[in-house]
């Protein structure tokens, strides 16, 4: 269903992620991905930012706003040759806006009541963020959880990192993918709630380019939506996107950090709500010719 | 004593980047074996990130720093063991067309008007953008000349790209723009789809607009078929299933099938792209190919503060310019 009856202009119209439609946190149901946007700034960063990644992020995501948009009929991965059906996405992604600038106390508190109250409502927080900083408060929100990693400062031998890590530090993204998609099932304690953090260091930095710590030797995106794909697969608590600085110095205008961030985040998307894999009654591009 | 008057050898070419430091020349003034280079700078036909109608300027500007191909002298080419010819009468500059903000169909016959004029002199087009719209006015003033010339000649399309363009309409904007350029394209009378292939198409596309063009017979090429098969297969593929039963080529080089990590001046940047070398051997697969008009398209200054992106399609540029008028070497 979708929220237009008549096709929207990309910049225009209220913005949320990828079109979708808010919601109260209270209205979250079982089952939905809800986005929060954190515009916090790291004033320990190495430059200034930071704050503008969740409005950068949702700008980036309404190229991807099919479901919300009567223009288009349906994606299909090009690579892949497979049609994904975002019919349901419409009812299971919402927005919940930003959490309001404000002393830090005060945003790390309203983070984990956040996070605590979608996890609780069954839900799939997706939180926006710039800093990773924040990471730490919605692990405290969620008890005993379990934190698979993509890029970032590791901090926990216990979480499961992916790719990569830090520079001079040797890294586990480097080895055979499958291999690694096997230790991450073995790792995973159904149990306990999953926490993913997508750092955008994850991405070798020659692609990123507006990231605040780049990394050399980081992943392609085809590796990093492997990834994200796989995770999408478990009952995962809480994604947080970080790494993000929109107003890197000479390279505000450039939108490839957050068009790459967003790019690999759909294919958790659609694994986290059964897209892309094929179920009876999936139609392929030959029968969705327009007449 | 009059050395530093003997320096002055009136007249001064006009001033302003050319194509290749080409000469500047009317429309009506190309004859056949030249190729006509006509500017673009219309972006009004972009639906988001705009300044591509600063990429004529640039791509001129670009492309007389490339040593390749100055009017200084001959330059040897290690690719094609051959030297290169500067751009002394063979290609040259016919400026820019009128473009008239907010009036698509004003824009439109202005540009079709010039490549119009030169398919009919017998010369090849080459526009430089300009959104990916306007390659379609560029298209149908060539298709408009070749009909002129030659009444039964059909010609086949490829387009290089990181999006298919196949939509029938866009948003607020309507039928005209730069979501719909091939579809637009693929009506004119001298097409068939079945002739019109892609080449580095990434991410999603809609599905609707894929399964329009294979039911018809396009061709598509992703950008992960690149990777796989490798950039000359695909062009020696993509050049047969373009060129059965027509007699020339279009080629529309939409820059942004590049990975935007190398290439991040452009208004719709895509990810897991095809590299620079890939774009390279892309279009060295056409050297051979009866090329008879061209475009260059999605060039925005403004959006890559490095300036990397103007070079790297001046450099394309050299690569599909490079076999027009080149010699052996015969010896250095």
């Amino acid at each position: 269903m979708p929220l237009r009856s008549a096709p929207l202009p990309r910049m225009a119209g209220h913005l949320s992620f990828m079109r979708a439609q808010t919601k109260a946190i209270c209205d979250v149901r079982p089952g939905d991905l809800a986005v929060l946007g954190i515009p916090f700034e790291d004033t320990s960063a190495p430059y200034a930012g930071q704050s503008l990644a969740p409005r950068a992020l949702r700008e980036t995501s309404v190229y991807f706003g099919w479901h919300a948009n009567p223009q288009f009929s349906h994606p299909v991965d090009i690579d892949a040759r497979q049609d994904i059906q975002t019919d349901g996405l419409h009812e299971r992604l919402c927005d919940l806006g930003d959490i309001s600038p404000g002393p830090e106390d005060a945003i790390h508190a309203a983070l984990k009541l956040a996070t605590n109250q979608i996890s609780r409502n069954g839900a799939c927080a997706v939180i926006l963020g710039g800093s990773d900083r924040l990471s730490a408060t919605v692990q405290s929100a969620l008890s005993n959880c379990q934190t698979a990693q993509l890029g970032g400062t590791p901090r926990d031998a216990h979480d499961f990192h992916i790719a990569p890590l830090p520079n001079g530090c040797a890294s586990t993204g480097k080895s055979d993918t499958a291999a690694q998609l096997t230790k991450l099932s073995q790792w995973r304690d159904a149990s306990k709630p999953l926490f993913v953090r997508f750092d955008l260091s994850v991405f070798e930095t020659s692609l990123s380019a507006l990231c605040d710590r780049p990394r050399l030797g980081g992943c392609d995106l085809a590796t990093v939506a492997q990834w994200l794909s796989a995770l999408g697969q478990h009952e995962v608590s809480a994604i947080m996107l970080t790494g993000l600085n929109p107003n890197r110095p000479g390279m505000g205008v450039v939108k490839v950090g957050q068009r790459l961030m967003v790019t690999a985040f759909l294919a958790f998307i659609y694994a986290r709500l059964g897209f892309g894999i094929d179920h009876p009654g999936r139609q392929t591009s030959e029968e969705n010719i327009p007449t | 004593m009059t050395a530093a008057i003997t320096t002055f050898h009136p007249p001064l070419s006009q001033p302003g980047f050319r194509l290749f430091d080409g000469p500047l020349r009317d429309v009506a003034d190309t004859s056949a074996d030249q190729i006509g280079v006509v500017g673009m700078p219309s972006d009004w036909t972009h639906s988001s990130r705009l300044g591509t109608r600063f990429g004529p300027d640039a791509l001129r500007r670009a492309t007389t720093l490339l040593q390749s191909m100055r009017p200084q002298g001959a330059s040897f080419d290690p690719d094609t063991g051959r030297r290169t010819v500067p751009a002394i009468d063979w290609l040259v500059d016919c400026g820019d067309a009128e473009v008239t903000a907010q009036d698509v169909d004003a824009t439109t016959q202005a540009i079709a008007a010039m490549t119009e004029g030169l398919t009919v002199a017998g010369a090849i087009p080459l526009a430089l953008g300009g959104d990916h719209y306007n390659s379609f006015p560029a298209c149908l003033g060539y298709s408009r000349g070749l009909t002129k010339r030659s009444p039964d000649a059909r010609f086949g399309y490829i387009q290089i790209d990181g999006h298919l363009d196949f939509s029938d309409r866009l948003g607020a904007w309507g039928t005209h723009n730069h979501a719909t350029n091939a579809r637009r394209i693929s009506e004119l009378p001298n097409i068939d789809v079945s002739n019109m292939v892609w080449v580095g198409i990434a991410g999603w596309v809609d599905g609707g607009d894929l399964a329009l063009i294979e039911k018809q017979g396009g061709r598509i090429f992703s950008a992960s078929d690149v990777h796989k098969m490798g950039a000359a297969e695909v062009m020696r593929q993509a050049l047969a299933h373009a060129m059965q039963g027509c007699d020339e080529l279009y080629l529309s080089i939409d820059i942004d099938a590049m990975d935007a990590g190398y290439l991040p001046g452009t208004g719709s940047i895509v990810h897991s792209g095809i590299t620079p070398r890939q774009y390279y051997d892309l279009l060295d697969g056409l050297a051979e190919a009866p090329l008879a008009g061209l475009d260059i398209v999605e060039v925005s200054p403004p959006l890559d503060p490095s300036e990397r992106t103007e070079f790297l399609a001046a450099e394309m540029l050299f690569r599909i310019l490079r076999r027009f008028r080149t010699r052996p070497v015969t010896g250095l």
